[in-house]
């Protein structure tokens, strides 16, 4: 993807042989949560002043991102001016990095509990909103959300000050790094791998809740934890949280109130915001309240009046709700207390569905209850199953931050198999064409985690889920493979290090391959799963062979070589000692020569494999029946038959054969 | 079934084509009664080792009468021809089949075939068996070479054949 390249200890790595990354160099004040920041330059134009920020290793990133926004500039973007793969000394490894242009006048915030000079009113709309507002712009006509704004990743584009531009978005996962502060109650309640790329009004609502940041010049709820600020937000409202006392201009109050607004049908959009700055005056928004109970529904040591609070409280008390429902409690409290007769029914439903399933699936129903119930509770909620939390555009990157840190994944995989991104869809009040999309693609994905072979299975939901996963073989992990171009040349280099008894295909490289060829290998990967060791070596043979012939590449001869080690099997499987002899002399001839393909040929070819089955039939059909005869023979059984019967025949012969001769002789004394 | 019963009437038949030979045979000897009744009686009387030979003989492989048959005709025949080539009447021939010398001659002949017939199965089998060894010896070499070349999975476990 990238050349590199590096000059001597202290110098620089080069990217696409034009951007140079000093690894010596690092930018401590342009780093973010996940990636380091290190001075670069450009080989072109040396005065142009640029960084590097490098992505943490293994970490998913946001290539479609990267794709989108390389080179897009505008007044509230940091410009990409390059992305790619590159091997970085630091690491010995390779590693994704971001080139972009270097903002002049350092981070607006330094970190989301420290204060700061405010932004005075007056300039809020000139420094602030009016660049970000134009970096939207610039986002939504590349479909892509930003998902990483702000206070702290926002920086002064020049050293006057008079400018804010938002910072990287594309080296981690969207809105990971965002602190519940910034994002709506919704993103706030998932776990933050799980947030999902969301759509423009959640950025719309980060830049709302970054602006009343920058008004204060601090964090108004920075006391709080973040389960603190979560309640508060749904208690009081967003606005409330976060300007609180806070006293501002009606103008300034708008565009706070129009952004913070909690229900996301009715939150400023991108048009909303151009009027504004127009100077066109909206309607007020006014705070919506959650519909509270009449009476408090006590559960686990407090009281509920909200069904958005219930619903955080029976996902952090996850094993103590079932009986709540159950026993008819919860019914009863919407259909009476709370007046939600629609809710109480669906939740009666659930309940039915629940209870009528057989006594072995119990267990599992009634967690798919607990789950169907909060997302009644609670509409606008992520899909909240045990401790997994995430929008549905969300699991795959819960799933490939658990795997790549080595946490617990059991219950992601519950989440899936027991089909709760289902149960989020169904509970919809209004029909999406994304959702009946998003479901056929878990409906694949929970066929894959039944399938446990190779290529399929949680591997391959990794890969299928997350485009941006590079393949966490052990065998390629360092070579950052994100596209099956790259596999074969990692798994070659691979060659040079790896134990020759070991497969180059693993479960990882399996679905990997699965979730990025995009041609017909069902053949090869179903044999790769046969127990026999003969079929199952061809398969592994067959599979890097049909990319090596697919992607047209050669000289593959480190892996060619490992993988003719592992062939035994393979050769065995033909009869004929010739042929194997004759194959044993080729093998290290093809690998020599890095052609996967033709050592394909060479075991697999149908017209060999043909003819040594008959013959080897044919040879078994004439050993048997020399081995029949013989045993005749030692027995004598066929000797005594045949001698008797031919003697007899000899003797009837002899003795007619005198016969003849005297009646000849007779014959001839008569005549002569 | 309709292959097992189609089986089974395949022995039937070659009885019944048995009997139907028999009955032909013995129809023409009825008939050649009027023309050539010394030559019957002649070779009634001097082939009566053979008759009972093919009458008693039993199994498959009938070749016992053919023996005796053969040595049998051969003692016979010089009677037989003094009777088609000098007198062909039926006192001449009652005057040769009374004779001791025509019966010591055709049962004697018969004996032999008999002697033939009896002596000859356990010298062939003696002879046969030195060549079935062999050739088991050439059977044993053909089949090391098919595992040379094929491989152990070329032999069969001796309960599977």
């Amino acid at each position: 993807m990238a050349s590199d390249q590096q000059s001597g200890a202290g110098g620089s790595v080069s990217l696409r042989d034009r951007y140079q990354i000093y690894p010596g160099t690092p930018l401590l004040d342009l780093a973010t949560p996940s990636a380091q920041a290190y001075h670069a330059e450009d080989r072109r134009d040396p005065k142009k002043s640029l960084f590097a920020l490098i992505a943490r290793p293994g970490h998913p990133v946001r290539i479609d991102a990267m794709r989108a926004l390389k080179g897009s500039e505008g007044p509230g973007l940091m410009t990409m001016v390059e992305w790619g793969v590159m091997h970085w000394p630091l690491l010995n490894r390779k590693v994704m990095a971001v080139v972009y242009e270097r903002p002049a006048g350092g981070r607006v915030m330094a970190s989301i509990t420290s204060e700061f000079k405010a932004l005075e009113e007056s300039e809020l709309i000139r420094k602030a909103v009016t660049p970000i507002f134009e970096a939207l712009k610039v986002l939504r006509s590349h479909n892509v959300t930003h998902r990483a704004i702000r206070p702290t990743n926002m920086f002064w584009a020049t050293a006057e000050k008079d400018r804010i531009v938002l910072g990287d978005c594309v080296t981690v996962l969207p809105a990971f790094e965002q602190p519940v502060l910034i994002e709506t109650v919704e993103s706030g309640m998932c776990n933050p791998a799980g947030r999902g790329p969301g759509s423009y009004t959640d950025d719309l609502y980060s830049l709302g809740a970054s602006l009343a940041v920058l008004v204060q010049g601090r964090n108004p709820v920075g006391h709080l934890d973040d389960d603190a600020v979560l309640r508060r937000k749904i208690v009081q409202g967003s606005f409330a949280t976060l300007i609180g006392e806070g006293r501002m201009s009606l103008q300034t109050s708008e565009i706070l109130r129009g952004t913070l607004c909690d229900d996301p049908l009715e939150r400023w959009t991108l048009e909303s915001l151009e009027l504004w700055l127009s100077g066109r005056r909206l309607s007020p928004l006014l705070a919506k309240f959650e519909k509270r109970a009449a009476r408090a529904l006590p559960f686990a040591g407090r009281e509920y009046s909200t069904a958005r609070e219930l619903a955080v409280a029976f996902c952090k008390n996850w094993d103590a709700v079932a009986p709540v429902i159950l026993d008819g409690r919860l019914e009863l409290w919407l259909r009476r207390s709370l007046d939600a007769k629609d809710k109480a029914d669906a939740v009666s439903g659930v309940l039915r569905d629940a209870v009528m399933t057989v006594n072995e699936k119990r267990t599992a129903a009634f967690d798919l209850m607990v789950a169907k119930t909060c997302m009644l509770l609670d509409g606008r909620a992520p899909i909240r199953y045990k401790s997994v939390a995430a929008m549905p555009d969300g699991i795959g990157g819960l799933l490939a931050v658990a795997m790549v840190e080595g946490t617990e994944v059991k219950f992601i995989v519950e989440t899936i198999v027991r089909e709760a991104p289902k149960g989020y869809f169904e509970t919809r009040e209004a029909y999406s064409p994304e959702n009946s999309i998003m479901a056929t693609l878990y409906r694949d994905q929970k066929g894959f985690l039944e399938r446990a072979s190779i290529g399929n299975g949680i591997e391959r939901v990794l890969y299928e889920l997350n485009e941006s996963m590079p393949c966490m073989s052990p065998f390629t992990v360092e070579d950052y493979v994100l596209d099956i171009r790259d596999l074969l040349p990692a798994l070659n280099a691979a060659a040079k290090k790896v134990d020759a008894k070991t497969w180059p295909i693993d479960r990882h490289v399996a679905a990997f391959i699965g979730a990025r060829a995009n041609f017909d290998m069902e053949r090869q990967m179903g044999d790769l799963t046969l127990p026999d060791p003969d079929r199952s070596v061809m398969g592994m043979l067959n599979l890097l062979a049909l990319i090596q012939w697919r992607l047209g590449q050669g000289g593959l001869q480190g892996l060619a070589t490992w993988v003719g080690t592992l062939l035994q099997p393979a050769i065995n499987s033909y009869h004929s000692r010739e042929r194997r002899a004759h194959i044993e002399k080729e093998i290290p001839r093809l690998a020599r020569e890095g052609s996967l393909v033709e050592l394909s040929r060479l075991l697999d070819a149908p017209e060999e494999r043909a003819q040594d089955a008959h013959g080897f039939a044919e040879a078994r059909a004439t050993w048997a029946s020399a081995q029949r005869e013989i045993k005749d023979i030692e027995e004598g059984r066929v000797n005594n038959t045949k001698a008797i019967r031919f003697a007899q025949q000899l003797a009837a012969l002899i003795s007619m054969a005198i016969a003849f001769v005297t009646v000849v002789l007779l014959l001839l004394s008569r005549w002569f | 079934m309709a292959k097992k019963s189609g089986n089974k009437a395949t022995p039937a038949k070659a009885a019944k084509r048995g009997g139907v030979n028999r009955t032909v045979l013995f129809l023409t000897l009825m008939a050649l009664v009027p023309f050539s009744l010394p030559t019957l009686l002649v070779m009634f009387v001097g082939l009566l080792p053979t008759i009972v030979a093919a009458v008693v003989e039993r199994g498959n492989n009938r070749y016992g009468w053919v023996c005796v048959g053969g040595a049998n005709f051969a003692g016979l025949a010089p009677w037989l021809f003094n009777l088609w080539f000098g007198h062909h009447t039926l006192s001449f021939a009652i005057e040769q089949v009374t004779s001791v010398t025509l019966l010591l001659v055709a049962y004697g002949t018969a004996g032999a075939g008999s002697l033939l017939y009896l002596a000859l199965p356990p010298v062939v089998a003696t002879i046969m068996a030195s060549t079935a060894q062999h050739r088991s010896v050439g059977l044993q070499a053909s089949q090391r070479k098919l595992v040379e070349r094929w491989g152990d999975g070329v032999t069969t476990p001796e309960e599977l054949l």
